[in-house]
Order: structure tokens, then C-alpha cells, then sequence
């Protein structure tokens, strides 16, 4: 068995050309992001990223404060949050640019790839997978990807895969915090070994089949080889990892909500769980999809089906009753962060290491318009307490924030897809 | 819709650029030029409105990039072609163009296209890389091991590009996908080998009433209560009402369920649509399963159904018809003797006959695809030998005196199987030395086929489709037949048929086309193609608007996506012309949709054909049949921009571009201040919309009068907070793009199916995209001109569409 790691067929691919392709640019001369492990290394603060993404959005009018800067009057959405003013900001008037397709442009929330949203390309690596590719080895998860109900996920990998998403807590608090049974554990080390030889036996395979086939199915075979090779290390490093225990926590394994129209409930035990496994240093990067269901949310006052809800289509009554529903999502995020900001962590709270991000590739939902996205970011060391508001018409790119975050990382990337610098106004505390 | 090419100077242009391209380096590195009839023509007719940065709609004519395979530049040479020869362009303003110039430019440009695009699939194929879909890896492990537990719901959801998983554009790999394919792969496995080692599991017990009904009757819950020897539940709102304990199931399995019942209280003028759901039936986990729906009488009548019960599930037979009569209980459960004072409607069941059943052949069978003549010692499993206590399960194995003989000879016939091609000695040796290496570090026989059989079905040649440059031997003929009519691998005829090296003949490629949709698998054709093709596998995504949509339910949306399939299987069997899809006399009803329709007269539970009349609003074929007028709304109201799209992508083959960027959708109002037509008229009245919505939105307004759940209707309906009110009355008239005026949808519906070829064309392009897995593109354009005048014969029946396309050049080769 072999273990060296050939990621291509012998094509020298130029370090510019993979890049582009993820639609990351990096500054020149670096190779930072290229040698994993400096990056972080250099900072002793772990940086942290938390990205929760709305499938049916935000009613805009409902979220985004009339008046722009520090001084906004709070919208009504933002009222309870009044004591963590300072420590979130608010966007508006920002989209990714050239980014349509209403739902299907849930694949280009953290991706802002616009090829993916019509469905008619392939899409690129997400904002959180680029950030755990270059910064995830320090954790036993490189990254955790979440949903509410359902596998589909915003993440996606460099060759375009959507990352299916983990929708119980309670198979996550297993996965987290609980150490099988030596048996249990011999068994498993025993199929990861045996996986791993047979990684390393179809990847030769994948070789010759190329050969045979001819240049056509070069990339594709290309992708599956290097897929293959890729899981050949994590099935090692998983080896490695279920050697180690797991970490303690004293909190009991959740019990899943089972109606999955019960979005606030949902929301809130993942959270529960997303603070746990920040705090135990388990993940620092970690993709949370609340996708929209269409059966009626729990709540007083509600009686008809989330979906249906947000096609309010100006209706007084829908949009009551959406606004129930939404100023509960805002809340529990509102909790979330609370959360994170009182976590005894010596030191700077787990808040100020992480930048959490609440947004959604519906600006519109009634409409399906992918412009004027809801942002609400928080957390990470920045200088919060703001609104910023760009043009509702003619929309600043939202990957300018993006890109902002990168480089909160410490990752030395000049470009991300579409941004055209940093954020105009997000300083850093 | 194409327009004719002239075939033979095409294939000259093509034998010379072959020729000249041979000499130079790779065609696609570098930027052939154009040829220079082109540029002479973009020159004089073109460039004034399209160069520079301002150029009219992004278009920049004089930095237009030569057309790649797959590139945007490819999509807009494309456009201009057709925009060309359509007429639309240049523009009415402009100085007019001679016809023989049109048609000179037309010819030109798309010789040029075609000559680079088959260029360059020559070397590299029409289809790359792809990859068998979710769908078609578990039926191959299905086919392959003869087992039948679910597969595909453990693999990552899958993309569909040009609306199709299959095509491989879109596939996505990451090691996600391979750890996910792992995980199937040892589910699969240890399913088979379990099964080949133990004792068949079929058994089958009878439930009586009493066994069915409530145990306490003193006790209020929410199982039926018995009443002249039989369980009876009333119809009423409380969820979980009417579940059935003794159904659970110990083991998950599949399982057929013999229902006798009768009902109680009946309306006057239909019986009592029952539900036949699945699931623990606890609140904690509020969602089941569907499995089906029976309409019982007041006479005894039996109903089967077939279900995979997860262990601990169980059955729940209620009334659900919306438009019954609800008793009402409180606190959310029933007691007994509460039902029947209310005078609802209920159902009385006699008796369940529960069998566990295998789907595909039994433990046999199995046993001999991963062992082969050897023999098996059968393992015991766990008996029950005291209350609460169980003897531990004893597995089974093989038996064999040559063990590494056995290896030698079992591995390369599985993957010969798994590969779907003869496997050569050098393709297994890798495979066979992993069982090997296993045996010597002290695996049983057992443990090292297991480890040898895991690695064939994670390898490449398992997981993608074997198909080199050109033309396809007959092993990928026979794989891409199978794929493409089954979704599974080929069997032993075909596998038979493809080694005897006849199945590139043309009439043995449609001998077998005809036995294979007569074939039992042949029968899920129509729904696999279907649910991608007309979206019915999303019909469950939105749930229409309770307080406007009261009549519809469950039962009404399942009859509708059964009325689709039954109505395409009987165009496939009747090889009924692709007209049927816009323009048919008749459709498939059961007593509960004929209701929902509103039309009278047609009884039972089971699908009949039914003749429409004149004003039955039902004679638009599958265009105006309830399953396609749900999926393109939204469950609250409908827009003429989204039906009209998906009408034009799916049923007419036009293709419409995505909408500019800086537009936002139009925003419905359902508090009925504007009408969506009014609302359009605004936006049309800006010329870069009208170039596309002069398109869009006739078939979209010619379905106004379908809501959003697909029922006939007059008038809006206006959401006034609580009140729902009857809105403005709905105008269905409009122009198609060449001016020609409808009133109503049967209108468009006659001006439509008049041309026949066009519709054939379209269908032949889904049936393309589907069967090969890659879009049609414009190089394409021949086979499908070939495949339409091919058909005309049969006035373009379904089937010989169908048959037609598995025996084109385009089909047979890579």
C-alpha cells in the first residue's frame, strides 16, 4: 500500500489555474494558504467561523433598520436584541452579484458562484469549506455541516459537491462526545484500515480506467481519484482521531424534535449543540441550514404552513403571522450569541473568536428575488453596534464581506469570486 | 423548430476541418478564426448596435470568443444563430435583410458550430465521466446481490442538470460522496450475505378485528374500537387516529398488508376514501409514510399494499377525503362510543393479512451470486426461549474444502456482474489479491469474498459508465439500454445478447428495446423518466393554502401524479403521437379525482380511462392535468411567468435565458388590487423584457384558469385577512409570438398541437438528455431532425420516439 498523495494524472496543473477555479485569488507572492498550518499558527487565538443560512429569508421591511450608521432605530425584528446592540451588525442592501434563480441559489449562498444558481454549471467552493480546507486540521472535525431538516447544505467542496448536511443533535452529540465501545472501536478501526486499503487500490484503478477511456473522462476520473485519495487521508486521520477520547461534556444527549415543522425548537437545540462543540474546540468551522419547511411553525398565533407563509403576496394576515414566525428565528439567533458571549472562556469570550454570520439567498421570498439579502453578522473582533446600508437598487457585493472574514482568519486572500475589496465600513474593534 | 442544415456540405466542411486540424495542435487550445463569411456578415449587419462596452443587451460582437464545448460563448453563438434565422433579428428598425443573405449567414454559422463541436467529440465524446445516479445504485446493488432494502436515501440528494440526475455535467464527487457510497455499499452487503446465510424470512400472520381494535376499551387513545366484530375508526381531525399497533413491525422489511373493510355511514353519492400511511405514530414523530388509498362501500371489499416498514412502524388506516364529514373528539383522543352518535363517515375493518415478503427472488438466489455452488451451512437466528429472553443468533457459512480455488473463480464472475463487462484477468487482479492478502491474515473464505466483493463496488468501473471515444461496443450499448429504460444494470438476455457482438444491429436493438419495456422493470420507465422531466417528483414540495384550497388532500394529489403516469404508460403502449401531451380526448381517472375535477360519472377507487367533454377543462393532455398545474405553483397563487417557462422548457422546447440580473420578479399581491396580467403589462412595456416574455407568457396565461392545486376556476380568489373572497374574473386569452390570438386554453391547445414535429423534437431531446447524459446541444440538432422524420410515420407515437432514440447515432456513440 502506498501513501503518497498524487492529486493529479501527471498534468501539472499551475497553482493560478485551481484557484480560479475555486474562485478564490490569492494575493502574490504567498503560499500561506497553501501550507495549511501556518496561518493559523501565527495567530494563538483560534478563529472561529459559524455560518447559518435561511432558506425562505427575511421580510426585508420587518429587518433592516430604516435609518443607516450607529445611531439606527432598531427594526422590529432587532428589538429584543437591544442588549447585544454592540455586538452585531447589521447589512442591507447588499446580494451577490449576477446570483439568481430564487431557491436554486440556496447552492450560491456561501459559494456566490452564479453558475450554480441556474443549474446549469458546476459550482464552486463555499466560504466555510475554503476556510476548513486551509484552517481545519487542528480540530478532530475539520468542519461541521448542519441542517434543520434534510441533507441539502450551502457547503460545498472545490470540485463542486454539496456537502450533505447532519440534521439530529443528537446523532451529532454521539458523534461529538461519545466514545463507542472498544469492541465497537476495534470493529470500526478495523473498517477504516480495510477502507483505507481499498481507497488506495480503486484510486490505481482509477488511473488505468483514465488510460482506457481516453481524455474525455480525464477531469471526471480526475475528480473521483483525488475524492478517493482525499478520503484515504481522512480515514486515517478518523484512525487517529478515535485513539484520542473525545471530549467531556455535562450535558445529556439531547432528544431530537421530531416535527419538522417545529423550526424554532430545531433551531434552537442545534445551536445548544453548535455552542458545545466551539467550546470543546471540536470544530472551528461550522455551516448550520435552516431550510424552510412547509408545515405550520408552533407558535401562538400561527396557523398556516411556514412555505406557504412566505409568499406572503402583500397579504396583511400571511405577513402576521411571518412575522411571528421570523422574529422567532431572529431571536433564538439573538440567544445563540448570548450564549457564546457569556461562555467563560478566560480570555476573550468564544463570541469575540467567532464570526457568525445570519443570512439567506432570499432577500425577497414572495418574489423569490436573490437581491437585498438579510445579513446580520456578529461576533469575530469586529466593530459592531452599526447599520450599514448600501443600495437597495443597486446592490454592494456581499462578497466583500466575505472576503473580510477570510482575512479575519488570517488567511492572505485578496479575492473571492465577486469581491471587488473588503467591506466598506466593518472595521475591526 | 430547426432549422434544416444541409447535410452533405456540412459533412465536407467537417471531413476538411478534421483534416486541417489533424496537422495543427489541439483544437480547443487554441481559437480557430472565424470563418470569414461570418465576420463579413456580423460587420455590416450586426456591429452597429452590438460593439464596445455599451453594446446593446452585453453583447460585444468584436470580442465574442470562438464557441468551446459547454462554454457561455457556445450559448451565445447559439442564440444569435437562432435569433437570426427566427426573423428576430436584426431588429425591425434596422435595414432590412435579403432572405438568401439570412439563410447563407444561418447555414455558415452552423456548420461552423457543428464542425467544431463534433471535432471535438471525436477525441473526447459527446458524454464524459458520467456516473450511475443514486436512483440507479441501488437498483444495481438490487439486481445485482437480489436484495431489496432502500439504498438510495443514504447517498448525498444529486443536482439535475438540463433537468436530468443522469447527466454528467452535473455529478458531483467528493469524498463525501465516496465515504456515502462506502456506507451503501457495506449496508448492501452485509443485507446479502446475512440473507445467504440464513433461513428464508417470508412468513405471514392474520390480524382479526379484535386483534386490530383497542385492547382497553375504557381507555380513550387513538386505535379503532370494535363494533360488530370489526375495528372501526370514524373520520375525524386527531392525528395518529386509526393507527394500528398490531402492525408493527419487528424487523424492517417489506411487507404486503391484505385489508378487508367495508364502510360505515356512507355520503350518497361515493364511498369512503380511506389513507393507508406508516410511521411510529407518536407525536414525537409526527411524519408517515404514504403508502396508499382505497375507497371503501358498503359492501366487503379487499385492497393489497406493498410498503418497506422500518422496524417499529406501523400501519394507519383512516377516512382521509377533505371533503367528509369530521367527528369531534377532545384532547385529542377518542373514546369508545364516542364516534358513532356523530353520524360521521367510518371504516370497518375485517381483517389484515400481514406477509413479509421479499421484492425480487428469494434467499436462493442471493445465496448463489455470492457463493456459487458452494454449499452454506445456514446460521440460526434469535428464538424467543423464555419471556423477555432470546437465544443468541447464530450466523451462518460456507462451507468450502478449496478455499483460495473458490476465491480465484467467485471474485472475477462477481466483478464480470458488477463491471457489466467481461472482466479481464488484469481488471480483477488487484481485486482478487485484496481477498487474498485478507484470507492469508487469517479472514475466513467468508471475510475475504466480503472484502474482495466491498472493493469491486467502490471502483471506478463499478461506479461510472465504461465508454470509450466513438462508437460504443456493445457492453456500454447494453449498459446505456439498461440505464436509460430500467435505471438498473442489464441483465442476463442483454448481457448475452451484447457478448454475441449483435446488439449494434439495428433490429436486435429494438427487439430488445421491446422486451425490455414489456419487462417488469419496463414498467417504471414512464415514472422514472417523467419524474424528472415534468418535475413529479417534487409534487410534495409545497403545500397548498388550507383556507383556499379546502377540497384538496392526500388522496387527490397522489390520483393526480397516478392519472399523469397511467396517461404517458398508455402513450407508450399504444405508441399514441406526442400530441396527447397538449391535446387529448380522454385521461385517467378514479372516482375521488373525477370529483376534485368536477366531473360526474366515473365510480371506484382504481384508474379508468375516461372521454372528456367539450367542457370538462380536462382535454389539454398532460398540460392540463392536475399533477403538472401543482408543481409549477406554489401552493398560494399561481404566476403565468413560472407555468409559462416550465411549459415552454419542458412540453414546446423553447428554451428561455435566464432573466437580466437588475430586474426583480414581479411581487404577487393576492389581496386582489391588480391582476398578474396587469402587473405583466407594466413590465412587458420594456422592450429587454418583451424579447422573452412575447414567449414566456402565452402558454402561462393560456393555464390562468388552473389554481395552484390544479382545479378549474373563474375567478381569483382574494385573501382580506381571515376572509377569502371571490376575486376579479380571469382573462386566459393571449397572442403567441407570431401574433396569432386564443381566448381560452382550448384554443391554445388546437394552435399548438398542430405542429406535431415540434413537440416530437422536444420530447426526443429530453429522451436524448435523459437516456445519455449529456443536454442537447447544437451539433445535436441533425440526429434529432433524423429522429423526428423517423417518427413522422407514426404521427411521432411515444414509442417509436423512444425506439428511435435508442437506435440514433447519438445514442450509440460516446
Amino acid at each position: 500500500m502506498t501513501t503518497r498523495i498524487n492529486f493529479n494524472f501527471g498534468r501539472h496543473i499551475h497553482r493560478r489555474t485551481v484557484l480560479r477555479g475555486a474562485g478564490v485569488a490569492l494575493a502574490l507572492p504567498c503560499l500561506t494558504a497553501m501550507q495549511k498550518a501556518l496561518a493559523a499558527d501565527a495567530e494563538t487565538q483560534p478563529r472561529r467561523f459559524v455560518a447559518m443560512t435561511l432558506s425562505l429569508g427575511l421580510h426585508g421591511e420587518n429587518l433592516n433598520p430604516v435609518n443607516a450608521g450607529r445611531d439606527y432605530t432598531p427594526s422590529p425584528y432587532l428589538k429584543q436584541l437591544q442588549d447585544i446592540r454592540e455586538q452585531f451588525t447589521v447589512v442591507s442592501g447588499s446580494s451577490h452579484p449576477g446570483i439568481t434563480g430564487g431557491h436554486r441559489a440556496e447552492a450560491s449562498i456561501l459559494s456566490a458562484n452564479t453558475l450554480a444558481c441556474v443549474g446549469r454549471g458546476k459550482n464552486s467552493v463555499s466560504l466555510d469549506q475554503y476556510m476548513a480546507k486551509h484552517l481545519g486540521n487542528h480540530t478532530r472535525f475539520p468542519s461541521l455541516v448542519l441542517s434543520s431538516s434534510g441533507n441539502l447544505s450551502p457547503s460545498y467542496t472545490e470540485n463542486g459537491a454539496m456537502i450533505p448536511a447532519e440534521s439530529s443533535p443528537s446523532r451529532l452529540y454521539m458523534r461529538l462526545f461519545v466514545n463507542d465501545s472498544p469492541a465497537e472501536r476495534e470493529r470500526q478501526s478495523r473498517r477504516l484500515l480495510e477502507g483505507r486499503s481499498i481507497m488506495d487500490l480503486v484510486a490505481d484503478d482509477a488511473k488505468r480506467l483514465s488510460r482506457e477511456l481516453g481524455t474525455g473522462d480525464r477531469d471526471r476520473l480526475d475528480a473521483y481519484f483525488t475524492s478517493v485519495r482525499e478520503l484515504e487521508v481522512r480515514l486515517s486521520e478518523s484512525a487517529e482521531w478515535s485513539q484520542r477520547p473525545k471530549p467531556k461534556v455535562d450535558v445529556p444527549k439531547p432528544v431530537d424534535i421530531g416535527n419538522p415543522s417545529d423550526f424554532i425548537g430545531r433551531e434552537k437545540l442545534m445551536c445548544d449543540m453548535i455552542r458545545l462543540a466551539l467550546q470543546t474546540d471540536s470544530t472551528r468551522f461550522i455551516t448550520y441550514h435552516l431550510g424552510g419547511s412547509g408545515g405550520v411553525v408552533p407558535l401562538r398565533g400561527v396557523d398556516e404552513g411556514y412555505h406557504s407563509l412566505s409568499h406572503h403576496g402583500r397579504d396583511e394576515e400571511k405577513l402576521e403571522q411571518l412575522a411571528l414566525v421570523e422574529n422567532a428565528i431572529v431571536g433564538a439567533w439573538g440567544d445563540f450569541l448570548r450564549s457564546l458571549s457569556s461562555t467563560d472562556d478566560s480570555g476573550p469570550s468564544l463570541l469575540d473568536q467567532t464570526s457568525v454570520l445570519l443570512t439567506s439567498n432570499l432577500g425577497n421570498a414572495s418574489n423569490h428575488d436573490n437581491r437585498n439579502m438579510p445579513v446580520l453578522l456578529a461576533g469575530g473582533g469586529f466593530r459592531h453596534g452599526q447599520h450599514l446600508a448600501f443600495n437597495q437598487r443597486n446592490n454592494y457585493p456581499l462578497t466583500n464581506l466575505y472576503l473580510s472574514l477570510l482575512q479575519r482568519q488570517g488567511l492572505e486572500v485578496d479575492r473571492f469570486v465577486s469581491s471587488t475589496g473588503t467591506m466598506t465600513g466593518l472595521e475591526m474593534a | 423548430m430547426f432549422a434544416p442544415l444541409p447535410i452533405g456540405l456540412c459533412r465536407t466542411l467537417c471531413a476538411i476541418t478534421f483534416f486541417a486540424l489533424a496537422a495543427t495542435a489541439r483544437a480547443d487550445e487554441e481559437s480557430p478564426s472565424q470563418p470569414k463569411a461570418i465576420t463579413a456578415f456580423l460587420q455590416s449587419h450586426c456591429v452597429a448596435c452590438h460593439e464596445g462596452s455599451e453594446a446593446d443587451a452585453g453583447l460585444d460582437l468584436t470580442s465574442l470568443g470562438a464557441p468551446t464545448d459547454g462554454s457561455s460563448e457556445l450559448k451565445r453563438w447559439i442564440r444569435i444563430i437562432d435569433r437570426v434565422r427566427d426573423g428576430e433579428m436584426p431588429p425591425r428598425d434596422a435595414e432590412p435583410l435579403r432572405s438568401p443573405q439570412r439563410a447563407a449567414f444561418v447555414r455558415a454559422a452552423s456548420d461552423w458550430l457543428t464542425s467544431r463541436q463534433l471535432e471535438l467529440w471525436q477525441h473526447e465524446g459527446r458524454v464524459r465521466g458520467r456516473r450511475l445516479t443514486r436512483l440507479q445504485i441501488e437498483r444495481t446493488l438490487h439486481d445485482l446481490l437480489g436484495i431489496d432494502i432502500p439504498l438510495a436515501d443514504q447517498l448525498p440528494e444529486e443536482p439535475r442538470t438540463g433537468g436530468f440526475t443522469t447527466v454528467s455535467d452535473g455529478q458531483p464527487m467528493s469524498h463525501f460522496q465516496i465515504q456515502a457510497h462506502l456506507g451503501v455499499v457495506d449496508a448492501a452487503l452485509d443485507e446479502a450475505f446475512r440473507r445467504a446465510t440464513s433461513a428464508p424470512d417470508e412468513r405471514s400472520t392474520t390480524l382479526t378485528a379484535k386483534q386490530l381494535a383497542r385492547q382497553n376499551p375504557r381507555r380513550r387513545c387513538r386505535e379503532p374500537e370494535l363494533i360488530d366484530d370489526t375495528a372501526v375508526t370514524w373520520s375525524g381531525g386527531v392525528a395518529f387516529y386509526g393507527r394500528l399497533p398490531s402492525t408493527t413491525a419487528r424487523q424492517s422489511g417489506w411487507y404486503r398488508f391484505k385489508v378487508k373493510a367495508l364502510a360505515l355511514n356512507i355520503p350518497n353519492d361515493h364511498g369512503v376514501w380511506c389513507t393507508v400511511k406508516t410511521g411510529p405514530c407518536v407525536s414525537s414523530a409526527p411524519l408517515l409514510g404514504w403508502v396508499g388509498a382505497f375507497e371503501a362501500t358498503d359492501q366487503p371489499g379487499e385492497w393489497t399494499f406493498e410498503t418497506w416498514l422500518p422496524r417499529g412502524h406501523m400501519l394507519e388506516i383512516r377516512p382521509g377525503d377533505a371533503t367528509l364529514d369530521k367527528a369531534r373528539f377532545q384532547g385529542g383522543q377518542v373514546g369508545t362510543g364516542e364516534g358513532a352518535p356523530q353520524n360521521v363517515p367510518g371504516v370497518a375493518l375485517h381483517e389484515i393479512v400481514v406477509e413479509r415478503i421479499h421484492r425480487g427472488p428469494g434467499n436462493w438466489a442471493v445465496r448463489k451470486v455470492l457463493f456459487g455452488d458452494l454449499e452454506v451451512k445456514r446460521g440460526q437466528p434469535a428464538k424467543k426461549i423464555g419471556p423477555r429472553k432470546w437465544s443468541t443468533p447464530v450466523p451462518g457459512e460456507v462451507i468450502s474444502q478449496t478455499p483460495r480455488k473458490d476465491l480465484a473463480e467467485l471474485i472475477p464472475r462477481f466483478a464480470t456482474a458488477a463491471f457489466r463487462r467481461p472482466a479481464t484477468e488484469q481488471d480483477v487482479a488487484p481485486y482478487l489479491a485484496l481477498a487474498n492478502t485478507a484470507f492469508d491474515n487469517g479472514a475466513t473464505l467468508q471475510e475475504a469474498l466480503r472484502s474482495g466483493y466491498r472493493a469491486i463496488l467502490c471502483s471506478p468501473r463499478f461506479l461510472y459508465f465504461h465508454e470509450s471515444p466513438g462508437k460504443l461496443d456493445d457492453h456500454a450499448i447494453a449498459s446505456r439500454l439498461s440505464y436509460f429504460l430500467w435505471n438498473s444494470m442489464p441483465d442476463a438476455e442483454l448481457r448475452k445478447t451484447a457478448a454475441s457482438g449483435r446488439l449494434r444491429e439495428k433490429w436486435m436493438l429494438k427487439k430488445q428495446v421491446e422486451r425490455m419495456l414489456a419487462d417488469r422493470r419496463g414498467k417504471g420507465f414512464v415514472r422514472d423518466f417523467a419524474s424528472e422531466w415534468l418535475d413529479l417528483s417534487m409534487i410534495d414540495f409545497t403545500q397548498p393554502d388550507r383556507r383556499m384550497f379546502r377540497d384538496f388532500d392526500q388522496i387527490v394529489q397522489q390520483s393526480m401524479l397516478d392519472e399523469t403516469h397511467a396517461f404517458l404508460q398508455q402513450m407508450l403502449d399504444g405508441d399514441r403521437s406526442v400530441q396527447r401531451l397538449i391535446q387529448a380526448d380522454e385521461t385517467f381517472l378514479n372516482n375521488r379525482l373525477a370529483r376534485y375535477y368536477r366531473i360526474d360519472g366515473v365510480e371506484g377507487d382504481e384508474l379508468r380511462p375516461v372521454s372528456l367533454k367539450p367542457d370538462s377543462h380536462r382535454s389539454g393532455g398532460v398540460l392540463t392535468q392536475g399533477a403538472i398545474l401543482k408543481v409549477t405553483a406554489n401552493g398560494t397563487n399561481t404566476s403565468p411567468v413560472i407555468r409559462g417557462i416550465w411549459v415552454s422548457e419542458r412540453l414546446l422546447g423553447i428554451d428561455i435565458p435566464a432573466p437580466p440580473t437588475n430586474v426583480p420578479a414581479i411581487e404577487p399581491d393576492i389581496r386582489g388590487a391588480k391582476t398578474i396580467r396587469e402587473m405583466l403589462a407594466k413590465h412587458r412595456s420594456d422592450s429587454s423584457c418583451a424579447s422573452c416574455h412575447v414567449k414566456i407568457d402565452p402558454p402561462g396565461f393560456a393555464l390562468e384558469n388552473y389554481d395552484p392545486t390544479g382545479r378549474w376556476r373563474d375567478r381569483y380568489l382574494v385573501a382580506n385577512g381571515r376572509r377569502i373572497t371571490r376575486g376579479p374574473a380571469i382573462d386566459a386569452s393571449y397572442d403567441l409570438p407570431d401574433g396569432r390570438h386564443f381566448e381560452n386554453v382550448d384554443e391554445f391547445q388546437s394552435l399548438v398541437a398542430a405542429t406535431p414535429d415540434t413537440l416530437a423534437a422536444n420530447v426526443a431531446g429530453k429522451l436524448i438528455t435523459y437516456g445519455t447524459g449529456a443536454p442537447i446541444t447544437f451539433a445535436d440538432r441533425k440526429d434529432v431532425e433524423h429522429i423526428v422524420a423517423e417518427t413522422r410515420e407514426s404521427n411521432f407515437g411515444f414509442r417509436s420516439l423512444v425506439t428511435s432514440v435508442a437506435t440514433s447515432r447519438v445514442f450509440l456513440t460516446k
